[in-house]
């Protein structure tokens, strides 16, 4: 890990270590005591790094990044959030058991220079029966997951591509001060928005206390738009299709980046 | 499903659809009265959530109705709604409400007959579909 700062003259790294018997995430300057560095926990650093990269002024960072957080990064640089020249990351490659937990399709980072690249899981069973159920069967299912909620905004605040200023959902218009659940609009509030930027880390899952299949929603949208707009996100080049006109072309008044 | 009748809530844009339904009231077209018409600025200020939560309220179908591609009063607004409602509507259908409870057309100022057709169609189709089932699931 120590690497980082030879090989990619980075003055901050950002990465996770044991911290009071907890994964915690540190942000480590040269010539600190690096402790106990752990890569075997699927956290996202994407988000953190977001969170701190507006306190680091010129300083370069390295951060430890998994495929998905890679692509986390072009959503967030695309959309002018980060600046992709002081950020350099240290390829993270997911092993076998990570990449069958989130059924992930692209594990492998463009770089890798921790681990070796396992294979793609095959096809998603779960999003799979999902969707060969018939409609009404579909709404059964997830009106009794959507009850489950109870409101913590764990998804929220855990996803790498939640970056709006102001939060929709914290609006009392689209969720009710008082009482969980939510509502059913809760969580489809949220896919739409992350229609065009959801890079399937699974976070949302994993920090969700009440086991909603939150992934398979997310793969499911994601498979929505892929077939209306032949678009994926996490690449730096390609413009969101919500954020163009119908010829491709960018929006004059793009102040709206969520 | 005799008896039913389909509450719905159709966004119409200021410029164009407004100024057809007012067209189709002046020209004394008959239409179903079960449509509740809401005015908006531009059809592209009708969010995804507007209608998602409409729908997750109870309400049967929900029309967005904006000027035709081109002719918007702010240049590129309606590109945006013929992005965003379709994919809402996929995404629906996907979580199990029908996507033909959702429906996007374009109305111009000078379009009161189809407004008229565009009312008593989507009318129809949502009868045929039956109530809203979230409307009987309380959360």
């Amino acid at each position: 890990m120590r690497i980082a700062f030879e090989e990619m003259k980075a003055d901050r790294l950002l990465a996770a270590r044991t911290e009071h018997g907890n994964v915690a995430p540190v942000l480590l300057a040269r010539g600190d005591v690096p402790g106990e560095l752990r890569t075997d926990v699927p956290y996202q650093m994407a988000n953190i790094l977001l969170r701190v990269v507006p306190y680091l002024g010129s300083d370069r960072v390295a951060v430890v990044a998994r495929k998905c957080d890679e692509k986390a990064i072009a959503e967030m640089s695309k959309r002018g959030l980060l600046d992709p020249g002081k950020v350099s990351l240290i390829g993270l490659a997911c092993d076998a058991r990570q990449v069958s937990e989130c059924r992930c399709s692209d594990p492998c980072p463009s770089k890798v220079h921790i681990g070796e690249c396992v294979k793609a899981a095959p096809a998603d069973k779960e999003v799979e029966d999902l969707l060969a159920k018939t409609v009404p069967e579909r709404l059964e299912f997830w009106t009794a997951q959507f009850r489950k909620c109870n409101k913590c905004f764990g998804c929220t605040s855990n996803c790498p591509v939640c970056f709006c200023d102001e939060c929709l959902l914290e609006e009392k218009t689209f969720t009710p001060e008082k009482g969980i659940p939510p509502g059913f609009a809760f969580h489809l509030i949220r896919s739409i928005h992350l229609a065009d930027k959801c890079v399937e880390c699974g976070e949302c899952e994993r920090a969700c206390p009440a086991d909603i299949p939150l992934l398979a929603l997310r793969k499911m949208v994601n498979r929505d738009v892929k077939e209306l707009f032949g678009f994926v996100a996490g690449d730096g080049e390609t413009t969101s299709p919500l954020l163009t006109t119908l010829d491709g072309e960018p929006m004059e008044d793009d102040h709206d980046v969520c | 499903m005799t008896g039913f009748r389909p509450t719905i809530l159709a966004f119409c844009c200021n410029w164009c659809s407004y100024a057809g339904a007012d067209l189709a009231g002046v020209n004394r077209l008959q239409m179903p009265t079960n449509v509740n018409v809401v005015r908006v600025m531009c059809s592209a200020s009708v969010k995804p959530e507007y209608v998602i939560k409409a729908l997750s309220q109870g309400i049967d179908g929900v029309l967005v109705l904006g000027c035709h591609i081109g002719d918007c009063h702010y240049m590129t607004g309606n590109h945006r709604t013929a992005k965003r409602i379709p994919l809402t509507a996929k995404v629906l259908e996907t979580v199990g409400i029908d996507s033909r409870r959702v429906k996007l057309d374009w109305v111009s100022a000078a379009e009161g007959d189809k407004f008229q057709q565009v009312i008593t169609d989507f009318v129809e189709v949502v009868t045929g579909l039956g109530p809203n089932p979230l409307r009987e699931v309380r959360f």
